[in-house]
């Protein structure tokens, strides 16, 4: 099991054309992901996202590179860059697309988090090794989730 | 977005001494600079400046014990920090069920224009 990635898999009843489109162009990544999205979807452009938070007015953007865009194959891009201008270690974020009956299969993988220090799975095991803590501890958590510590 | 996760917690935890430093105050409780210089492959020094950084992100809490510190796990924060990375895998199944759905309405309308 790698520890440092993300993987995830969906069927999208859509041709790869489609879903391709809806991944890629910064119009679409502004309904499913983040309030704002802008870059040219071509290899090496920047590229930024942003979010609004609603009750402060405050803009938080986020740098992205564009690494790869094969429709309706494959597109990828970096974020989460721990540099200036885009630089130093950062997420990848690669979406494959492949024909699945009459729509497609998508797979996510975000990688990088061993690189940023991320170990999730090494983290969620230790954690599973210590469950009394872990239960001694979920009300406690309480506050903590109830804080937007990630909006989707 | 996880650009909101705490950059600092994650490269205080990133470190493999430092993590196998928590695991083993998570397994033997609080432990000393000295102590767990024994069970490590590192000195006691180095072990100390692992420590700062620990107690710094608040991972551990020290407390004066001889001419020592005490230092334990605070697993409210080791608990949040895992929260934050469970949340990013939770937060891409959200984005993912969104493209599907923004997908497959646009293949209905183009669908639905063609057989007009």
């Amino acid at each position: 099991m790698e520890h440092g990635s993300i993987e995830r898999d969906i069927h999208v009843d859509a041709s790869p054309e489609v879903v391709f489109e809806v991944v890629s162009r910064p119009e679409h990544i502004r309904e499913w992901w983040s309030d704002d999205a802008r870059f040219e979807p071509v290899a090496g452009a920047p590229g930024e996202l942003m979010w609004c938070d609603a009750e402060t007015g405050e803009t938080m953007t986020a740098a992205l590179a564009v690494v790869e865009v094969d429709p309706p194959k494959r597109f990828s891009f970096r974020w989460c860059f721990t540099g200036a201008d885009r630089s130093g270690p950062a997420l990848l974020v690669t979406f494959d697309l492949a024909p699945a009956g009459a729509g497609t299969r998508i797979r996510m993988t975000e990688t990088g988090f061993r690189e940023m220090g991320w170990e999730i799975a090494a983290l969620e095991e230790q954690y599973r090794d210590h469950e009394s803590g872990w239960d001694h501890y979920i009300p406690a958590l309480g506050a903590y989730v109830a804080r937007p510590v990630l909006t989707a | 977005m996880s650009t909101a996760v705490d950059d600092d917690l994650w490269s205080a935890i990133g470190d493999p001494v430092r993590r196998t430093m928590i695991d083993l105050l998570l397994a033997g409780g609080p432990g000393t600079a000295t102590s767990l210089s024994e069970r490590l492959p590192v000195t006691r020094q180095a072990v100390s400046k692992h420590l700062a950084v620990l107690d710094r992100v608040g991972l551990v809490h020290s407390a004066p014990a001889g001419r020592e510190r005490h230092y334990q796990v605070d697993q409210a924060q080791l608990a949040r920090a895992v929260a934050q990375l469970s949340a990013v895998g939770t937060a891409w199944d959200a984005r993912l069920r969104r493209i599907k759905r923004i997908a497959e309405a646009i293949e209905r309308d183009r669908n639905n224009d063609q057989g007009e």
